[in-house]
């Protein structure tokens, strides 16, 4: 029994769909991508998930139950738009929100301090929000969506606006989540997070699931259209071979070559070989930053 | 349960501990500490050579006998004002006394007397022909209006007197001078004896009672109905609803912030009322209190009962509204326009009861005591001042709480939706298609 699982759920607003037969599973220990332009039906989706608003149809079940009032205590959620209340010193407005989600005081002081360190943030404890600089902001946020270790975590553009430090400090506790057997819903427009932590995505285009399923295999089932190759000496006249679209070259010595089918990648490296060494060739996986633009449309940021 | 206690504990904490709240409770206690003591303080300072006592100087010319009788006439007035406490004599300044100086002397003499202080002024009478009455002048450096309103009278019924010269006994002359009151009287009251036992409390001192709970109503309804709205709307604005909305149900959220904002302003109000309170059992303020006829005893604690009752639920009718309102605002800034329609409600209830006060069984305010947005205060004025039987209390009270309920049951749903929009204040016809589209 997964503790999430989403069937062909449907909602309309107003006339247009917003989220269009989305079907999902996300098993205990998993980090499940949900990927889409801005206006795509991730946050209804989400919100849907939150027991917030009902899907028209469909349905929704936590360990095979609908929802009720009970799993308040197991979710997690961090929006897209966070905040806390800036003029609440930290330690209060935490363990309040520890407390909404039926903690006992005692526990909830103790997770607290084990996030704050964990954070590197003791420092903060009795500090107000606005006294805090926004990355700092993010991770009160955070703390504020796991203080009480939810069973089911849905993290709403957990990364954005963060800085590199601070999404590898992120990164590791959303990975860290995800051993001890959280359930997470993540979404984002960053492909190169949910390639990095994801085992299986759905990917959202205007409000239906146009992908889905295991990234490994998702990326097997598209082409491999790119080649690396690193020589110490240029290689002439790549772009005359067969199978070959275009060629770059980068500053650093480093080629990278559109193909139009795989057999060409063999035809490169013979020409390579046969003008000198070759220090590197890979024929590269399509990225998912390609498949999304593929699928989705290239008018997407 | 005890997420409502969490969040009841958690509004009123943050709101109790902001500065601004410790500012304008202490500001305003003090504020009505100073008010309560301008009475005393004038007393005080307008004392007459702290004895009280004005005294005054007689220059006759040849009156002698007539300045004889005005001194003895104002001095038996004077007797009278104290004793009469009586609760219908609204005089609002206390009773003169007047110490006389007993020989006449001539004006010169009497100014030099007022110059070294041993006077504060004299009577000069003045002859203005043969058997006229002579003028009198009451000269003096001092605000002496009382004094001169005294002597006035006195003055008058000296004059009869001497008009009617003697063809007219001392009643007759008590009756032409004392003036004729006409008492407003309806005729239930005739009924029963024109007796206070018909539910009537009128009081000079539940007319204050009245007024004052009215005014505390009108503020304190204003002042925790926004802070109701702007709680909610700030939660909103700085997105912290996001994550309460799916720790908490709708339900427990909006009436935990109502019910802790409710201690907020039970906190100021006591606050008040112990100002008040500790004044009136206070024995110098007692005194004060007995000079402007007023006395404790005869407020009826039953009005201050279901005053507090009205506040109560008139408060609770109103911020659920405010609730609704201030969830479907998203930025602090447009809230004030939101909520304005509220303002203009509780305006209304506030002057219908300000302008009817001295008429309490007017048309309007029985029907306004049924109407729940204005039972707050002009029920109140019923119950105080005019007739009010139990059974009407009773239909008011009913009518409030039902439509509590109502209005209470409209504000969740408002606020269930409002809470997940954002961007422009929405339409009602925008607000009801969420409605649907939430399946709320």
């Amino acid at each position: 029994m997964n503790p999430l699982q989403l069937n062909g759920i449907v909602k309309q607003y107003a006339g247009h769909t917003a989220v269009d037969g989305l079907s999902l599973e996300v098993e205990a220990g998993e980090i499940y991508g949900l990927l889409g332009a801005n206006g795509a039906g991730k946050t209804t989706t989400m919100r849907m998930v939150l027991g917030l608003i009902y899907p028209d149809e469909g349905s929704i079940l936590y360990n095979g139950k609908p929802y009720h009032s009970g799993l308040q205590p197991l979710m997690g959620y961090l929006p897209e738009e966070r905040g806390l209340y800036p003029k609440v010193k930290i330690s209060d407005q935490l363990l309040y929100l520890a407390n909404l989600r039926g903690m006992k005081n005692a526990d909830a002081k103790q997770s607290l301090r084990y996030w704050l360190e964990r954070f590197d943030a003791m420092e903060y404890e009795n500090k107000r929000i606005e006294e805090l600089s926004k990355g700092n902001q993010q991770k009160m946020g955070f703390i504020a969506a796991v203080i009480h270790r939810p069973q089911i975590l849905i993290l709403d553009e957990a990364f954005s606006g963060l800085d590199p430090v601070n999404v590898e400090m992120l990164k590791e506790v959303v990975l860290e989540l995800r051993s001890e057997g959280t359930a997470i819903l993540f979404s984002t427009h960053r492909m190169e997070h949910v390639e990095e932590l994801c085992r299986h995505l759905t990917m959202l285009r205007r409000s239906k699931p146009v992908l889905q399923g295991d990234i490994r295999e998702i990326k097997k089932s598209y082409p491999r259209e790119h080649v690396l190759l690193r020589t110490p000496q240029p290689v002439p006249n790549l772009e005359l071979l067969e199978g070959v679209q275009s060629v770059n070259r980068h500053d650093d010595g480093n080629y990278r070559i559109h193909i139009t089918n795989e057999e060409a990648a063999q035809r490169i490296l013979q020409a390579a070989v046969a003008q000198g060494t070759v220090d590197r060739f890979e024929i590269q996986e399509p990225t998912l930053n390609e498949i999304f633009i593929k699928v989705v449309g290239s008018s997407h940021e | 349960m005890n997420k409502l206690g969490a969040v009841i504990a958690f509004t009123y904490r943050n709101k109790v501990k902001t500065k601004s709240f410790r500012i304008t409770t202490l500001l305003l206690a003090v504020l009505l500490i100073v008010a309560l003591n301008i009475p005393y303080a004038i007393q005080l300072f307008s004392g007459n050579d702290g004895e009280g006592a004005l005294k005054l100087g007689i220059a006759t010319g040849s009156y002698n006998e007539l300045a004889q009788q005005i001194s003895e006439v104002a001095v038996q007035a004077q007797k009278q004002q104290t004793q009469a406490a009586s609760a219908t004599t609204s005089n609002t300044t206390a009773p003169t006394q007047i110490d006389w100086q007993e020989q006449p002397r001539s004006e010169a003499e009497l100014n030099r007397l007022i110059q070294n202080k041993e006077l504060d002024g004299y009577l000069l009478l003045k002859g203005a022909g043969k058997d006229a009455f002579p003028t009198v002048t009451l000269v003096s450096d001092n605000d002496a209006t009382s004094a001169q309103t005294l002597l006035q009278s006195a003055a008058q019924i000296v004059k009869l007197r001497s008009v009617a010269g003697g063809q007219l006994n001392e009643q007759q002359l008590q009756e032409l001078s004392s003036p004729v009151t006409i008492v407003h009287q309806s005729p239930d009251q005739q009924g029963s004896g024109g007796t206070d036992d018909n539910g009537r409390s009128y009081t000079r001192e539940n007319f204050i009672l009245v007024y004052i709970l009215m005014i505390l109503f009108f503020i304190s309804l204003t002042m925790t109905g926004n802070m109701v709205a702007s709680e909610i709307t700030s939660e909103k604005s700085s997105r912290v609803m996001e994550i309460l909305i799916t720790s908490v149900s709708p339900l427990t959220q909006m009436f935990g912030k109502i019910i802790g904002i409710f201690l907020v302003g039970i906190t100021q109000m006591g606050v008040y009322a112990v100002v008040v309170i500790a004044h009136l059992f206070l024995p110098y303020y007692q005194d004060v209190l007995a000079q402007f006829n007023l006395h404790v005893s005869n407020l009826s604690w039953h009005v201050a009962v279901l005053g507090f009752m009205f506040y109560i639920l008139g408060y609770f009718l109103y911020s659920t509204l405010y609730a609704a309102v201030g969830s479907i605002v998203s930025r602090t800034e447009d809230l004030g326009q939101a909520v304005s329609i509220l303002t203009v409600l509780t305006l209304a209830a506030f002057y219908i009861g300000i302008f009817s006060i001295s008429n309490p069984n007017s048309l309007i305010i029985r029907i306004a005591s049924y109407v729940p947005f204005f039972a707050p205060t002009t029920a109140l004025i019923r119950i105080g001042l005019g007739t009010i039987a139990w059974w009407e209390v009773l239909v008011s009270t009913i009518i409030l709480l039902v439509s509590i309920l109502v209005c209470g049951w409209i504000s969740t749903k408002i606020y269930r939706t409002g809470v997940l929009m954002y961007g422009k204040r929405p339409t009602w016809k925008e607000l009801r298609r969420a409605m649907k589209a939430y399946k709320i």
